[in-house]
């Protein structure tokens, strides 16, 4: 079975009914790792948020199917208990909730669906350590406001370390790299890296190749105009960077 | 007019046919002040309908037009939460002293207000004056000077330092009765204390608590103080609280209002002495179709102040909240620094605030500035929280807290912090 099967998916912005996905077919196995690549307003964020159930949009056409489930069925809480994980592109600051209080909550809310007991106090401590560790946190943190005086680099830093403190079977990464210097972007990376297994898939929305070398997909795909015009191997990542989104466009008979 | 009237006439007669509004030779000085009181009243009136400084809370309305001066037998608070807590426990019925208390700590003196005028006559007397003429007090001020029996009496001696703090529980109030309490409390020079004034939930219906308390804190005094209003759904409150500051002192005053159909928070400020720092905070939650007002006036007439104000609301249900803060810097008050800050978070469409900051500055060297912002729950951080798996309704109840916070972190003592940090997961998540 397919982790994510999206079944001929329109969405349009709920305010004003501007159509944004027109139409997109993509599925995922469990395990693969698949990028988005797709120039300004093609609709890759709108993507991510229609995944994740944010408010705002609407699903005009089309099915989403999680694991065998209508997907779009479900409240955004729901889909995150689920194993469904969105790292924001623009993640959110919580003045006054501490980044331990946010995690116990997020954990314990995936624990309890998934038929477990609550992690103790202390084995909740080694989990926030060891996740902390592997994207390069400073352990201090969880006394802190939820990315709140976080620099560019640390809030992404933190998405990577919620999606390990959560191990989800699904995770979108909504254009992680936007704002990170290199040496950043690797942390990011090589955290993502030690996070694949058979049983996770990813989703990876970028604007630049520069992300996929270091975390290497097994099939690329292009979003223009609210559809995948083309799919193919990590290559066609670097002919994107080489000749632009133009050529394509044209392919897809979409005016510049 | 005629209804404003008759009310005002209401109280003037209930007070001539139980003291007499003329002057008698043998009346003492607490009945004289009383005189005096029932005099100012009836020369300001209540608030009229365009008076700016109630316009968004014409109190006569929560008074009704047959206030029940009589008392009948009061009723005591099934809980007192705060007594077990280690400090001097003060209780009052009505806002009467309920018995002379036992083992004070040294350097603290507790009376009745009435006994007091013998005890420091001075001191007493000065405060019993400003209220009645109306000087530190406002119309339901000098009301409640002309109506209250007796008062309570708190001292702290020069150079005293209280180790632990004192807590008034008022215990028991009176069903549906409009009552009136006062308090005075003097912080001698150089002394430290720690006042906690509890309004527990009582079964008391309507009871009306028209309420003024005078504050003097002298040179280099500290006093902090906090008022926790937990009263029933219908009950209602006036808190006037005047302040006045000699220099050095410092004096911070936090006031939770968590229960009651009408709350308005009368705070005035008068840091009279240089180098004075002076903290008021505020949390307010309105539910349920309540009104609460926090009125507060920090009037800077000397130079080299500080003050700082925080007061935040949740309002929800069909209830309305009201900030209206005022900072007034006289011409001579060079080089105060006064800052002002006002959240309120509006739960529904029915549900209002009204925020009025002011800042009225004559002196040229100044640093003062006022911020108040009114908005929804973040839908954005709503989103964020639920994305990760937290269910709505909880993570709804963790913005609330994190928002409410803020006030309760400024109350220094642990076990009441902790107290109200449950008092307030239970309010939110109802």
């Amino acid at each position: 079975m397919n982790m994510l099967d999206i079944k001929n998916l329109h969405a349009s912005i709920e305010e004003d009914g501007t159509p944004i996905l027109k139409g997109l077919d993509l599925s995922v196995k469990p395990g693969e790792v698949h990028a988005i690549m797709g120039p300004n307003g093609s609709g890759k964020s709108t993507l991510a948020s229609v995944l994740a159930g944010r408010d705002g949009y609407e699903v005009t056409d089309g099915s989403v199917t999680y694991e065998g489930h209508d997907l779009l069925e479900m409240e955004a809480d729901e889909r995150a208990r689920e194993g469904l994980f969105l790292a924001f592109q623009y993640p959110v600051e919580l003045p006054g909730v501490s980044m331990s209080n946010f995690l116990r909550h997020a954990v314990n809310s995936v624990r309890e669906h998934q038929g477990k007991d609550e992690l103790s106090a202390a084995d909740f401590l080694a989990l926030m350590r060891e996740n902390a560790a592997l994207v390069n946190l400073d352990p201090a943190l969880k006394a802190r406001s939820v990315n709140e005086g976080f620099s560019g680099g640390e809030k992404k830093r933190n998405e990577i370390f919620q999606l390990a403190m959560l191990a989800p079977k699904l995770a979108i990464l909504d254009e992680t790299d936007s704002g990170l210097d290199i040496d950043a972007l690797r942390v990011v990376s090589e955290g993502v890296n030690k996070l694949r297994g058979p049983e996770r898939s990813f989703v990876v929305i970028t604007h630049y190749q520069r992300l996929l070398e270091y975390i290497v997909p097994d099939v690329v795909h292009v979003l223009v105009d609210g559809r995948i015009v083309r799919s193919g191997d990590k290559q066609l990542a670097l002919d994107l960077e080489e000749k632009g989104y133009d050529w394509l466009r044209e392919d897809a008979g979409v005016p510049a | 007019m005629t209804r404003q009237k008759s009310l005002e006439t209401t109280f003037i007669e209930a007070f001539d046919k139980d003291l007499g509004l003329l002057p008698s030779d043998d009346s003492d000085a607490w009945t004289s002040s009383q005189r005096q009181a029932i005099r100012t009243f009836a020369d300001t009136g209540f608030p009229r309908p365009k008076s700016e400084a109630y316009k968004y809370t014409p109190v006569t309305r929560w008074i009704g037009d047959t206030p029940l001066l009589q008392t009948p037998g009061p009723v005591s608070a099934t809980r007192l939460p705060l007594s077990e807590l280690p400090g001097v426990h003060l209780k009052t019925v009505n806002g009467q002293l309920a018995s002379a208390p036992e083992q004070l700590p040294e350097g603290l003196t507790v009376l009745t207000l009435r006994s007091a005028l013998e005890t420091h006559p001075e001191l007493v007397r000065q405060h019993l004056k400003r209220v009645s003429e109306g000087t530190s007090s406002d119309v339901f001020g000098t009301l409640a000077a002309a109506f209250a029996p007796d008062g309570l009496f708190i001292h702290i001696a020069p150079g005293a330092v209280l180790p632990e703090p004192v807590y008034i529980h008022h215990a028991a109030v009176s069903p549906d009765a409009f009552i009136q309490p006062r308090m005075l409390v003097v912080a001698g020079e150089n002394s430290e204390a720690h006042i906690v004034e509890h309004f527990p939930e009582a079964d008391a219906g309507s009871v009306f608590e028209n309420r003024i308390v005078g504050v003097d804190v002298a040179m280099r005094a500290r006093l902090k103080h906090l008022v926790v209003y937990e009263r029933g759904a219908r009950a209602r409150f006036v808190n006037g609280l005047y302040v006045e500051q000699k220099g050095e002192s410092v004096f911070s005053t936090n006031n939770m209002t968590l229960g009651g159909a009408l709350v308005r928070n009368n705070l005035h400020f008068v840091p009279d002495g240089e180098h004075c720092e002076t903290h008021l905070n505020g949390l307010y939650i309105a539910r349920g179709g309540a009104h609460v007002d926090n009125y507060t006036l920090v009037d800077h007439v000397k130079p080299n102040c500080f003050s700082n104000e925080l007061f935040k609301g949740i309002v929800e249900g069909g209830s309305t909240g009201v900030f209206n803060g005022k900072v007034m810097v006289r011409q001579d008050a060079q080089k105060i620094n006064a800052y002002q800050s006002s959240k309120s978070i509006v739960m529904d469409d029915r549900s209002h605030v009204y925020a009025k900051p002011e800042l009225e500055i004559y002196a040229d060297d100044v640093r003062c500035s006022h911020g108040a912002t009114t908005g929804e729950l973040d839908d954005e951080a709503l989103f964020y929280l639920r994305s990760r798996g937290i269910p709505e309704k909880t993570a709804r109840l963790i913005l609330l807290e994190a928002f409410a916070r803020d006030v309760v972190d400024l109350i220094s003592l642990k076990e009441v912090r902790t107290y109200l940090n449950t008092r307030l997961g239970q309010l939110l998540a109802d």
